[in-house]
């Protein structure tokens, strides 16, 4: 999997491409963390790039998700494909997480 | 020889992306939905990390053995390991409506496969049996 961060007018954009499981989850923490210790908000993770997840990535944006909430974060999740998209509805997670279609939707509201 | 495939790999999860690509040929090769093979390499995915994670508590070095094959009742796959004997009841999965990390996995396999058992014969390890019956 690949992480690239990027600025856009201040904020944060996390760009992920490849699959998200057990071996690359840890690395996918590690950066996300480095940003949510430093209180970013909003936090936006572009998936568009993303093939697959397991039950590791998904527990990594909740354990993210949950920091943010301490502080008032938002997360932001844009462009899931529709297999993880599925295990997001699965685990019930698409009703907590914010999800959006693009960028745009997820910078307007 | 049976119509089987069996793989074994090192129980280092820079090896289970090699594990969803067989399952997933798999899938195609007996025919199943591109859906359900999709469940299927997640699942297989999932009762993988399972292995590394509870049953050599994170030790990379030792091997986890995964056999595929179809027969009379559906798809099945065997997932086997030489680790520490685990208690299915504590490896239960959260309730889906409890949001924290963790405990998704059992769910995502069960998901999956109709037959979702350890088979307590095997003396040393685990010897998880998993069916996805013909529909």
């Amino acid at each position: 999997m690949e992480i690239e961060i990027k600025d856009y007018q201040g904020m944060k954009v996390m760009i992920l491409s490849g699959e998200i499981d057990m071996y690359s989850s840890p690395t996918l923490r590690e950066k996300m963390m480095d940003l949510i210790d430093n209180r970013v908000t909003p936090l936006f993770v572009d998936f568009k790039g993303v093939s697959y997840i397991d039950s590791s990535g998904i527990a990594t944006f909740v354990e993210g998700f949950k920091r943010m909430m301490s502080y008032g974060g938002r997360l932001k999740l844009i462009g899931l494909l529709e297999m993880v998209r599925e295990i997001f509805a699965f685990s019930k997670l698409d009703k907590v997480f914010e999800i959006y279609g693009t960028f745009e939707d997820a910078l307007i509201r | 020889m049976k119509d089987s495939v069996v793989i074994k790999v090192q129980s280092n999860p820079k090896y289970l992306s090699l594990v969803r690509s067989v399952t997933a040929k798999m899938g195609e090769l007996y025919g199943l939905s591109e859906s359900t093979t999709e469940d299927i390499k997640l699942a297989v995915d999932e009762a993988c990390s399972n292995v590394i994670k509870h049953a050599y508590g994170g030790d990379t070095h030792q091997s986890i053995l995964v056999k595929y094959r179809m027969t009379k009742k559906g798809f099945e796959v065997l997932i086997e390991d030489n680790g520490i004997k685990v208690q299915p009841e504590s490896i239960e999965g959260r309730s889906l409506n409890d949001i924290r990390p963790g405990g998704l996995g059992v769910h995502l396999i069960k998901r999956a496969f109709d037959f979702y058992q350890f088979d307590q014969r095997k003396r040393r390890g685990n010897r998880l049996r998993l069916v996805s019956f013909k529909k």
